[in-house]
Order: structure tokens, then C-alpha cells, then sequence
């Protein structure tokens, strides 16, 4: 049976997730885009990245896009099975109707 | 940590909500902006066809030209996403443009013009075909990308359609209002709700 995943579950670490997810493996989404989509500051965003990163479920990357320099970040391929998994967990507590716990 | 059957439902909706966003943001990313500038780009070029018929080729070459550097501009600073579709997307459109191109290349020295009101008759229809043309290129994209496109291709379309056909004495003002008015309003309703 599928499990929630203790990182993935904080509700902000869901949506990067749930933005990633959605992407195609090989895009990556803008740093500041995905702060004005959560709504969060730089540091709050920079410190749940890290956390995602330290995981292994997502990669950051920083180039230059003409002369300012830009991060963009992407899931990795653990990255999108945690989350696929931790979504099929999420199913499951639904279906069960029973409340399951964060490992 | 318990998480309950709501606690799941919540986190799907966000999920789900996130991920619509997320889909909406690469399909259109900098296309607020693109849309208001293409729909400027159309209102002045109509209205050069209208006022300024002889000289209207070299407004739309102008126009044109503006178009085509900010798009580019905009797709390399503004997209909110990097991604390889960004340069087939690139690609898709020179060669759909270069192939239109090479077709009016062909055909247009059989194109013979007696009267200015045949003139003004064949401008509207080559400008009607020619809006069409981006219209189309939405149309495919929104196959690919979201519904949205495919209903904003049709519909110009068939507002194209209805000024050829219906309202051929005021044509340009018509694609002014009608095509530059709905390129402005899709852009300042991206703008608006999927920001």
C-alpha cells in the first residue's frame, strides 16, 4: 500500500511538488514564478527547496538568461515517484474513509 | 501525524489546483503581454489597410517586424518555464510562416488587379486568409497545449468570416474592433485570472 511521504505532505513542499509534477521531465520552472505561485517569501520558498533537494526530489539549477542569472528548478525522477506515491496515499485514506499516518 | 479523509481531500484539491495553474503558466507564459502586443499589431495594421492602402504592405512589413522581435524578447526573458518545446514552438512557427510565404511567392503573379475597387476587394480577402493564419497555428497549438487556444483560433475565425462575408464595407474596422479587441481581452484576462 502506498505511503504519505513526511516531506512531501507540508502543504507549500505539496504544491512545489504538484507544480513539478505537472511539467514535462525535461522542464524547469522559474524561481520566481514558483514563489508568486505559492505566494511565498524567497527565503521560505529557498528553504523548502532545500529540503526537496536534500531529499533527492528535486534538482536546482542556476544559469544566465542574457546577463541576469536565474534558478530554475525541476523534479527529479524520485522525485515524481514520491510524489506519485504519496497522491496514491492520499487516494487511499479518501477511499478507506479511515485517517492514515505521515511516515 | 494523522491525516484524515478531509486532510486528503484538501491536499488533492490543492494538488489539482496547482497543477491546472502550473499547465495554464507553460502553455502561456509571457502571452498576456504577447497577446496585447499582437493585438495592437493588428488594430494599426487594419487601420493602415483602411486609411493607407498603397503604403499598407510596408506597415504590416513594420509591424511585423515589431511583433516578431518582442515575441522573441519575451520568450527568452519573460517564459516562467524553460523547456525544449519553447524552440519547437520557435520552429513550428517559421515554418509555418516560411511555407504561407513560399505559397503567396507562387501565386501572386497570378493575381492580375483591373480596378482600385478590386484592389480593395483582394486586400480584405488576402488580409482575411492571412488572419486566419495565426489562427490556425493556435488551433494546433491548443491540440497540444490547452482547450482555450483552440476555441480563441476558432473563434477569431469565424470572426474573419463573418466580416468577409457579412460586413465587407467596414472589414477593417470589424477585424480592428472584433480580431485586435479579442487578441487585448484574452491577453488582459491571461493577465488577470492565471497569474
Amino acid at each position: 500500500m502506498a505511503e504519505l511521504d513526511r516531506v512531501i505532505h507540508e502543504p507549500v513542499r505539496l504544491r512545489i511538488m504538484a507544480c513539478l509534477d505537472a511539467l514535462n521531465p525535461k522542464e524547469q520552472v522559474d524561481f520566481v514564478y514558483l514563489r508568486d505561485l505559492l505566494a511565498v517569501t524567497d527565503g521560505n520558498l529557498g528553504a523548502h527547496l532545500q529540503k526537496l533537494e536534500e531529499a533527492g526530489y528535486i534538482s536546482v539549477k542556476k544559469r544566465f538568461v542574457g546577463r541576469k542569472p536565474k534558478t530554475f528548478i525541476s523534479a527529479t525522477t524520485k522525485g515524481r515517484a514520491a510524489f506519485g506515491e504519496h497522491v496514491e496515499a492520499l487516494r487511499g485514506i479518501i477511499e478507506g474513509g479511515e485517517a492514515g499516518g505521515v511516515s | 501525524m494523522e491525516v484524515t479523509p478531509e486532510d486528503a481531500k484538501e491536499s488533492l484539491a490543492q494538488i489539482k489546483k496547482t497543477a491546472e495553474r502550473t499547465r495554464k503558466m507553460v502553455a502561456y507564459g509571457g502571452g498576456d503581454v504577447l497577446f496585447i502586443v499582437w493585438g495592437v499589431i493588428w488594430i494599426l495594421g487594419s487601420m493602415g489597410d483602411e486609411f493607407f492602402l498603397e503604403k499598407c504592405q510596408w506597415i504590416w512589413f513594420g509591424l511585423l517586424a515589431v511583433g516578431v522581435t518582442v515575441t522573441g524578447l519575451v520568450a527568452k526573458f519573460k517564459s516562467p518555464v524553460s523547456s525544449p518545446t519553447d524552440r519547437r514552438l520557435g520552429f513550428f512557427w517559421l515554418f509555418m510562416f516560411l511555407y504561407v510565404g513560399l505559397w503567396l511567392w507562387l501565386l501572386f503573379p497570378f493575381v492580375k488587379i483591373r480596378s482600385m475597387e478590386e484592389g480593395i476587394a483582394f486586400s480584405k480577402h488576402f488580409g482575411g486568409i492571412m488572419f486566419t493564419v495565426p489562427m490556425f497555428a493556435y488551433v494546433v497549438m491548443g491540440l497540444w497545449l490547452d482547450r482555450f487556444m483552440v476555441w480563441l483560433g476558432l473563434g477569431v475565425t469565424g470572426l474573419v468570416v463573418i466580416g468577409l462575408l457579412l460586413l465587407e464595407p467596414y472589414f477593417w474596422f470589424w477585424m480592428a474592433g472584433a480580431g485586435g479587441g479579442t487578441l487585448i481581452g484574452t491577453g488582459l484576462f491571461i493577465r488577470k485570472r492565471w497569474r
